[in-house]
Order: C-alpha cells, then sequence, then structure tokens
C-alpha cells in the first residue's frame, strides 16, 4: 500500500442528543449522527458508499441495522469488534478501503443507549449485570465483575513499582471534569475539587468513582474522503496524517501489558506515518475509559517517560493552556462513554478552530486521537492535522 | 450448606480437568512436554511453542500477589454481604497469572508481590474454588 499521509481527511462529523435519550434506541441514535455528520460534510445520502459500524455486542451485523436505518446500499460495509478501539480502526479501515477503490466516501460511527439499558428500571439494572456477568469462569467466581477490577489492579501495581498516588490519579479527572463544564452537552458540567475526588466512595479500590467513565446514551459518526474532495466540501478537513494499532492479545495480566499496553505501538507507528513525535501533538484526545488508562497513554504516547504519568498529569499539563491540553470536551470521564467516537469528533473539531476560546486549543494544529479496548488488548491512535503538509 | 447464591464457574471441555483437580486439593496447570512451559487459563495448545502435546501438572500452589483491588460495590447479589472484599491477580512460581481472591487476612494489610499459597474451599458438593491466602 502506498503511503497514506495526508491523503485522506475526515469531511464532516456529528451526533445525536447524548446523555439521557430514553425515547430512542441505539441504532435510532445513530442514524441521526450519520445525517449530522453528513450535512456537516455538505453531502448527501447518494454520497455514501462506505458504511463502518459499531453499537452494542448483542445486535449481529450491526452495519446492516445502522445500513436499514439510513436506507442505504453501499459497496464497503462492516461492523468492527475492537471494542473501544474499533472507532479509530473503522476511520482507519475506511481510508484503506478508499485507498484500494472499494468506497470513495464512507461513515464510521458508535451508537449506544448504555445509560437506558443500565438504569431505565431497578431491574433492568440488574438483569444487565447478573446477565453478562453470570457465566464464564476464572472471574465472576471470585467477584471479578468487568471493566473497574482491570484498571484497579493495574493501577495498583504502578503505584508500587514508580510511587503513583491517587491524588495524581485525581488530577486527570479534575481536569477534564473543569473542561466538561465548558462543553453545554457534557453529562456532568459542575467542576470537580481535587478533594471531593479524594473523598469519593471506593468502587474497586484504589479506583473511585470518578475514576469512572460514565455510561450514556448517544452516537457519533464522522465522514471519510480523499482529502482532494473534503478541500472542497462544506467545512475545513482534517486531514489523517498517521494511524497505528497494537494489540497485546496475549491478555492484559500477561508479561508487562498493564502497565505498558499496545499504546506504544499504535503510538509508534502513527508516529511514523505522519512523519512526527509526541512533541508536535498539540491536543490529545484520550480514551478514558478510567483514569488509570489516560496515565498509561500518556507515558506509552511518549507524552512523558514510563512511571512519569502521575506527575506529568498533576503539573498541569492537561488543562486547557497546559503543555498537552487533553480531552478538551471533557471526555469519557465527564462528557460521556460513547467508546471513543466522540475523541475523534472533538479532535476534528480542535483542528478546525471551530471552538470559542474558551475550549479552543490556541493555534492547535496537530491531535493525536486514541482508541482502546477489546478485553483491554486492543490499541489504537490517529493523527489529525489542520494542515495536509 | 445453606444455599450458594455467587456465580459458579462454567467450566468448557478444555477447563474440566482443572476444576476435578481442585476438588482433589490439587491445582492442575497445562505444561508442554516440548518447552516444558505452564499456561493459564487452560487451553489444548501451548501458547509459547503450539505443541499440542501436553500434560496436566500438579503446581506448587506458591506464588505472590501480583496487584489487587478491593471490592467496595457489589456487582452481584451473592456478593452484597462480603463487600470489602479483595480479588487479586497471583502469579504462580510456575509462571503463569491467574484471577482468584486474597482471604483470611484484612485488606489493607496485602501487598503487591507477598508471597501467597493456595487453599480450597468447597462452596458446593459439585464446585470447589482455589483461593489464596499469605504464605505462613
Amino acid at each position: 500500500m502506498s503511503n497514506l499521509l495526508g491523503k485522506y481527511a475526515i469531511a464532516g462529523v456529528g451526533h445525536s442528543k447524548l446523555g439521557k435519550v430514553p425515547e430512542m434506541g441505539p441504532i435510532g441514535m445513530f442514524a441521526v449522527a450519520a445525517r449530522n455528520a453528513i450535512a456537516d460534510a455538505g453531502l448527501t445520502k447518494a454520497d455514501v458508499d462506505g458504511l463502518i459500524t459499531r453499537g452494542p455486542d448483542d445486535v449481529y451485523c450491526h452495519h446492516q441495522r445502522v445500513g436499514e436505518a439510513l436506507g442505504l446500499n453501499v459497496t464497503y460495509s462492516t461492523s468492527t469488534d475492537n471494542g473501544g478501539a474499533s472507532q479509530v480502526l473503522g476511520v482507519a479501515m475506511a481510508c484503506m478501503a478508499i485507498d484500494a477503490g472499494l468506497c470513495n466516501t464512507a461513515v464510521v460511527g458508535f451508537g449506544r443507549d448504555t445509560w437506558s439499558r443500565t438504569h431505565r428500571t431497578e431491574a433492568a439494572r440488574k438483569r444487565v449485570n447478573i446477565g453478562i456477568q453470570n457465566q464464564g469462569e476464572f472471574g465472576p467466581e471470585f467477584g471479578w465483575f468487568g471493566a473497574p477490577s482491570n484498571y484497579a489492579v493495574s493501577a495498583r501495581r504502578h503505584m508500587k513499582l514508580y510511587g503513583t498516588t491517587k491524588e495524581q490519579l485525581g488530577h486527570i479527572a479534575v481536569a477534564f471534569r473543569e473542561h466538561a463544564s465548558r462543553n453545554p452537552n457534557a453529562f456532568f458540567q459542575k467542576p470537580l475539587t481535587i478533594e471531593e475526588y479524594l473523598g469519593a466512595r471506593m468502587i474497586v479500590d484504589p479506583l473511585c468513582l470518578y475514576d469512572c467513565s460514565i455510561y450514556i446514551d448517544g452516537a457519533a459518526a464522522v465522514v471519510v474522503t480523499s482529502a482532494e474532495r473534503a478541500k472542497d466540501l462544506k467545512n475545513p478537513p482534517a486531514y489523517i496524517m498517521g494511524f497505528g494499532f497494537g494489540n497485546r492479545l496475549s491478555g492484559w495480566f500477561e508479561e508487562s501489558n498493564m502497565l505498558t499496553t499496545g499504546a506504544k505501538e499504535a503510538g509508534e507507528a502513527a508516529y511514523r506515518m505522519a512523519g512526527i513525535g509526541p512533541d508536535d501533538v498539540d491536543t490529545a484526545q484520550l480514551y478514558d475509559c478510567f483514569t488509570q488508562m489516560v496515565l498509561l497513554q500518556l507515558e506509552d504516547y511518549g507524552f512523558c517517560g514510563k512511571g512519569e504519568g502521575g506527575p506529568f498529569a498533576a503539573s498541569g499539563a492537561l488543562r486547557l493552556g497546559g503543555r498537552l491540553p487533553t480531552n478538551t470536551s471533557g471526555g469519557q470521564l465527564s462528557e460521556g462513554h460513547t467508546e471513543g467516537m466522540l475523541q475523534i469528533v472533538e479532535g476534528v473539531r480542535q483542528v478546525r478552530h471551530e471552538h470559542g476560546p474558551d475550549r479552543q486549543v490556541k493555534d492547535a494544529e496537530i491531535a493525536l486521537v486514541s482508541g482502546h479496548g477489546g478485553n483491554t488488548a486492543c490499541q489504537s491512535a490517529m493523527i489529525l492535522a489542520r494542515d495536509a503538509s | 450448606m445453606s444455599e450458594y447464591t455467587k456465580p459458579l464457574p462454567y467450566p468448557t471441555i478444555e477447563s474440566e480437568p482443572f476444576w476435578e483437580g481442585c476438588k482433589r486439593r490439587e491445582l492442575l496447570l497445562p505444561q508442554c512436554r516440548q518447552c516444558r512451559g505452564y499456561w493459564f487459563p487452560p487451553g489444548s495448545t501451548c501458547p509459547h511453542c503450539w505443541s499440542t502435546e501436553w500434560d496436566w501438572t500438579k503446581a506448587s500452589g506458591r506464588g505472590r500477589i501480583h496487584s489487587f483491588g478491593v471490592y467496595h460495590r457489589a456487582y452481584h447479589p451473592g456478593f452484597e454481604g462480603e463487600i470489602p472484599y479483595v480479588f487479586a491477580v497471583i502469579q504462580l512460581d510456575e509462571g503463569p497469572r491467574m484471577v482468584s481472591n486474597v482471604v483470611n487476612e484484612s485488606p489493607d494489610k496485602l501487598e503487591c508481590d507477598q508471597p501467597v499459597e493456595v487453599v480450597f474451599e468447597d462452596v458446593t458438593e459439585d464446585v470447589t474454588l482455589y483461593k489464596f491466602m499469605p504464605a505462613a
């Protein structure tokens, strides 16, 4: 394959109503997000010939259901299965499909009714919990349930080896909440103090309530097309300068994978394709399912050394105006969890200089956007830029 | 025995012998005949050298707490009376790591890399779980 540096771009972004959306299902929200993204690009339904999707795990052939809702026939389409690493992967797959001549303009998106599923009724909440966790072995029988456990053991091991503190993790949550206070779409907009963070109830010690992202209902989507075409559309393109992946499939507990993640390989590949390094990144939109995952990525993407994520976060680097303004929408910790799709949207908006002065990273030229998921094994990274060179 | 309300393991064709071993107070690990490596969870192919020639070997039952967490929220009604409880990733002396509970010690006395040893707990007539406690 030829070097894809700057050949493709995100031409439009959109999302559904976010937060509590009990009146709509995940496919419906996805359709709204796709419509909004296509309109944002200044394109129409007839222009779309690719569709890459992800939604709830229990929807078979998810892309067909979304395509049905949109009344779309396309050439290139699939659903992805890398958890929260799927969304950046989907954008990269779109670039590769266009480069191979398989389609010209693809919609990539995610949508899920996670808040409604888990909060509609107390019975629904219990059903979801037990339904997910009551089958299998080597985990549930010991009370090991789901994602918080994985990041709790990572955090404790990091604390043991590097002296990372709970308060340092807290600076991640506090910084993102401060950004969310400038985002009218964020689920939590009330600023959080470090004292409130340290006093919060534990979920899985050492992780407390504010170390965990917030499940919401919502969908977001982007439109990927050639840079050539994107230049003439309604909004300035966000050029895709590089992408990369790291999949430590051997598992979170193996080797040192809970301390150094596939983000290392993902970042190295993305930087290499883009011809840049971590010092060139103006803003990062990182996959923040938990504060601990942000800490690991700050190290693995090379913004600081291994073991230095805690002091880096506590230095104020992540705040707007800091050295590396990160998750400027509030991220999944405060804006809401859409498996990283809103991180891509925010990366695009930052390099387009779309925000007002309170939320815009001044002179942002380059954004790093990441994804993470798939039983904690999968990482994806993408570099977006304001200019194609 | 009063009714057991926590989740029970759903063994697979590849893990059944492991659970049978627990009933006999034996912690079994697959060990490769070719490279002598161990692995966990059980599977039919050695993940180190891809050999399919291997044996169930009785492990020492000794290891260290690689890391651990303390649940302060019950995600399953069976654990409501247990919180706070400790779960851990145990680094076995043989090499593999496994998820389990650390029992017989208060959570605030535990540390990463602390030595532990296996204990078995018959939770129903058919199921015995492997857990760990601080080594003597």
